[in-house]
């Protein structure tokens, strides 16, 4: 902070413990101001952080996963797999004939596995009673902030894979 | 107190020590007196001084000592030194002009005059002072010590040290400053006994 | 003692405190901006990342201006 200092002819240390306690409430007062300076410095830095990661992101490429093959499971029945890790439990529906989604199965709330309900056609969550609409993943009621992700699925020919998250 | 000052003046004082005693009876260094008393030239003449520390603006006291011990507050008393910070160096003692700051090597401590604080911050007199028969430690309005014959004076110089207190001296009318030249009082030549040694 | 010095003293410090204060509430809304940010950005929305750290930046600056006023040595309202 030496150069913030206006030049005075007194040395530092003369001015830091200073013999009149008129002048020592002042060292005091200064130090904590430059420590709460330092500590809005590192607040301002953390969000630089989160620019640099906002623009230097790469979204990770998986490699795709088979999830099934077509008429594997009924229509309105679903398929359970992992997409894009072991660990990351996903949810196949066959809404239709022809027509199958995907959409990974932890719950946006607090990361309960989400179920098909055949009866009320969306996707529940057990643990709050969160719904998610089968079509896009939106939230239809209840506490989770954000829609499921789908998971985007290839057809080639009769078999159904997994090649990538949409992002909401 | 607001509008007084302390006044010393030596050529008043009779040796009665009463402000020796005084002194000792206060409760923070009971039974140990804060003031310097002198016996000027004990085997030539009865002539005494009695002084107290002079709380000087720039007290040498606190720029010598080592620890920050000695501080000098709002009011421009130059405080005794911290009991929690002093280590009983003698920087100070070596340091003062005057020879005020004390140390105590039972407690290692400095002990010295503050003026009387616990009395003076809540609007009374020092005790020396308040005893002092012939008043040759006055503590009393500026208007009051006009009417004496000396004047008062706060201006010293030690050699090339100007130092400004705020206790005063009474000095002779017409003198502005107390000058003294450690050299002057070296003593040289036939006197076994002072000469230092060449 | 020295009762009309002190009342410019006592003049110097109010303003030296008010400083501090506002530089803590600067503190306090960077570090609610920081959390908000870091929470909205893992959320997947990255459009707010710009302007909080502009703004941050700005809090910054505003913090470092008031520690410059309380560190300078303000020579006449200190006298002795």
């Amino acid at each position: 902070m030496s150069l913030l200092r206006s030049p005075s002819k007194e040395p530092l240390w003369r001015e830091e413990f200073s013999v009149f306690t008129s002048d020592e409430r002042y060292v005091t007062r200064r130090q904590f101001a430059k420590f709460l300076t330092l500590a809005s410095l590192g607040m301002f830095v953390g969000n630089l952080w989160v620019l640099a990661k906002a623009f230097f992101a790469r979204t990770p490429s998986f490699p795709s996963v088979e999830v099934g093959e077509a008429g594997e499971i009924p229509v309105r029945g679903i398929k359970l797999f992992t997409y894009p890790t072991p660990k990351d439990h996903c949810i196949l529906i066959r809404t239709g004939e022809d027509e199958y989604v995907a959409y990974s199965q932890k719950c946006t709330h607090l990361s309960c596995a989400v179920y098909f309900s055949a009866k009320e056609d969306r996707l529940e969550c057990p643990c709050h009673q969160g719904f998610f609409s089968v079509r896009d993943g939106s939230v239809l009621q209840g506490p989770p902030p954000r829609p499921l992700p789908e998971i985007t699925l290839d057809r080639n020919g009769a078999r159904l894979l997994a090649v990538g998250v949409k992002e909401s | 107190m607001h509008g007084y000052e302390f006044y010393v003046d030596p050529s008043r004082c009779i040796g009665c020590q009463s402000c020796v005693k005084a002194c000792e009876e206060c409760d923070t260094h009971r039974g140990t007196s804060m003031v310097n008393f002198d016996f000027i030239d004990r085997g030539g003449t009865t002539a005494s001084a009695a002084y107290v520390c002079w709380h000087c603006e720039e007290p040498t006291c606190a720029m010598a000592c080592p620890t920050d011990a000695i501080k000098k507050g709002d009011d421009g008393i130059v405080q005794s030194s911290l009991q929690s910070r002093c280590i009983g160096c003698s920087n100070c003692v070596l340091a003062c002009p005057f020879g005020i700051p004390k140390i105590f090597p039972e407690y290692e401590q400095m002990m010295k005059c503050d003026m009387c604080y616990d009395r003076t911050s809540v609007d009374k007199r020092p005790m020396c002072a308040t005893v002092c028969p012939s008043q040759a430690l006055a503590y009393v309005r500026p208007e009051e010590i006009a009417g004496r014959r000396e004047k008062p004076t706060n201006v010293f110089r030690f050699g090339n040290q100007k130092v400004v207190t705020r206790v005063h001296m009474m000095v002779p009318a017409g003198t502005d400053t107390v000058s003294l030249d450690a050299l002057d009082y070296v003593w040289e030549g036939s006197d076994v006994a002072f000469a230092q040694p060449q | 003692m020295s009762n009309h010095e002190s009342s410019k003293q006592r003049r110097g410090l109010v303003a030296i405190n008010a400083a501090i204060t506002f530089i803590i509430i600067l503190l306090i809304v960077q570090i609610w901006l920081l959390g908000a940010t870091l929470e909205t950005f893992l959320a997947g929305h990255a459009g707010a990342v710009i302007p909080a750290a502009i703004f941050s930046g700005l809090g910054f600056l505003g913090c470092l201006a008031l520690s410059v006023f309380v560190a300078r040595p303000d020579h006449e309202s200190r006298k002795h």
